[in-house]
């Protein structure tokens, strides 16, 4: 059944990179596992209007993102950053010892960013997307996502260097 | 763009992606180029970062999840082929009944049975009927019967020959005509009547279970005692009121 085959290659091509995206976002297995079988379930039933099979990942980490706000049942919107404000909350950057952390501190870091910028690191991070892809995925400007990396990347780092400075890494997960 | 500026840039830069076709980017890259400290910024960011992202990479999906998703599409596609296949197959039945209601009537005429046949002729005799042709002489009456397409050559019964017939009708019944003979047993015809004993002739084609035997059965039908018979080609169907030994008299 050619279906199931093209199926099957495309669980096979994305379930992993989908996964980490959902474990950084929910930094649960059991509802990343969740979230990725219900990416896959909803592409069974409406990939094929999906008419330019290019955008096959964007549609897919879309909708992951999509599954994963809704299950959040969010109730504020996410309010627009500009880069400008950035600058004041820039850290002096002083390398981490990130060999010192494990996954999961650093998950842990990424969950206490502010909401806004979860998403849009994670995908930085996984490294599959470009800011466009990113801007697609999430559904705002491409502005708006470089602004928002900027400013999630440096937050993350201050968590980071907060913590390891306090001698305290985060409670594992 | 200043440093810190750059910097700012900078914090969303991966190198080996189209990162650097971003004009912000490109032009912080070419500043950390000729600025020295700011090269070295780079450099240890770029080292923090990659650390960073290795961890973000090291997140695993659980051993079986590719299988579990595949598996459960699987599984949803057999229901879903198993459910559109019990739909077709209803589908298929229900058009099937539809067709056999609607094509039952053609090919199982039941209305030309014997029994049925019976029935109908017993009622016009009963019921009322007119008369073609008001006449004692049975020349005239096949005369008559051929004209009107319908049996005039049948042979009657001896005792029947000696009968006094009253005249015939024409009747048409599942397309085909029927000859009505009456005649009259000698009895005191009930008001209005002007015959008290019928023979039906049609062509034995036109009742599809008319019976083969020459030798007559003899059936109660309705009020009448009836007795029928085939000879030749035709079929006929005597009525009378009375008993058998009444009918017998004539056969």
């Amino acid at each position: 059944m050619p279906e199931n085959v093209e199926f099957e290659s495309l669980v096979e091509r994305f379930y992993a990179p989908l996964y980490q995206f959902a474990f950084s976002l929910t930094r649960a297995e059991a509802d990343a596992c969740d979230l990725t079988q219900q990416t896959f379930t909803i592409w069974a039933a409406k990939g094929h209007q999906l008419r330019d099979s290019s955008k096959v990942k964007t549609w897919l980490f879309t909708t992951l993102h999509r599954e994963f706000l809704d299950s959040r049942r969010r109730q504020t919107r996410f309010p627009q950053v500009d880069l400008e404000s950035t600058e004041a909350e820039l850290p002096a950057v002083a390398p981490v010892a990130v060999s010192r952390l494990d996954t999961s501190h650093v998950l842990n870091a990424l969950a206490r960013l502010d909401e806004v910028f979860q998403a849009p690191v994670s995908l930085f991070y996984l490294q599959d997307h470009s800011y466009n892809e990113i801007a697609e995925i999430l559904g705002v400007p491409l502005g708006t996502v470089k602004s928002r990396l900027a400013r999630g990347i440096a937050q993350l780092q201050q968590l980071l260097a907060r913590d390891i400075a306090a001698g305290q890494a985060p409670p594992n997960l | 763009m200043n440093v810190n500026e750059a910097k700012i840039v900078l914090l969303r830069y991966r190198p080996e992606t189209a990162d650097a076709e971003d004009p912000l980017v490109a032009e912080a890259l070419a500043l950390a180029k000729s600025d020295p400290e700011l090269a070295r910024w780079l450099a240890a960011h770029l080292a923090q970062q990659e650390g960073l992202r290795a961890k973000f990479k090291q997140i695993a999906p659980p051993a079986g999840l590719k299988e579990q998703i595949i598996s459960e599409h699987r599984a949803s596609r057999q229901r879903a082929m198993a459910r559109l296949l019990w739909a077709s197959v209803a589908v298929l039945l229900l058009l099937l009944g539809t067709l056999a209601v609607l094509w039952h009537p053609r090919s199982v005429p039941a209305e030309n049975t014997l029994a049925i046949y019976q029935k109908q002729m017993v009622r016009v005799a009963l019921g009322g009927y007119a008369m073609d042709l008001l006449t004692n002489d049975l020349a005239s009456i096949r005369t008559h019967l051929a004209r009107s397409g319908a049996p005039a050559d049948f042979s009657l019964p001896p005792p029947l020959q000696h009968t006094v017939v009253t005249g015939c009708a024409v009747r048409e019944w599942q397309g085909a005509n029927i000859s009505l003979v009456c005649f009259r047993t000698g009895k005191p015809l009930p008001p209005g009547s002007a015959s008290d004993l019928w023979l039906f002739v049609v062509d034995r084609t036109a009742v599809t279970n008319a019976p083969a035997a020459a030798s007559p059965q003899l059936a109660r039908v309705n009020r009448l005692m009836t007795a029928t018979w085939t000879d030749g080609n035709q079929l006929y169907f005597l009525g009378v009121s009375g008993q058998e030994a009444d009918i017998k008299k004539y056969l």
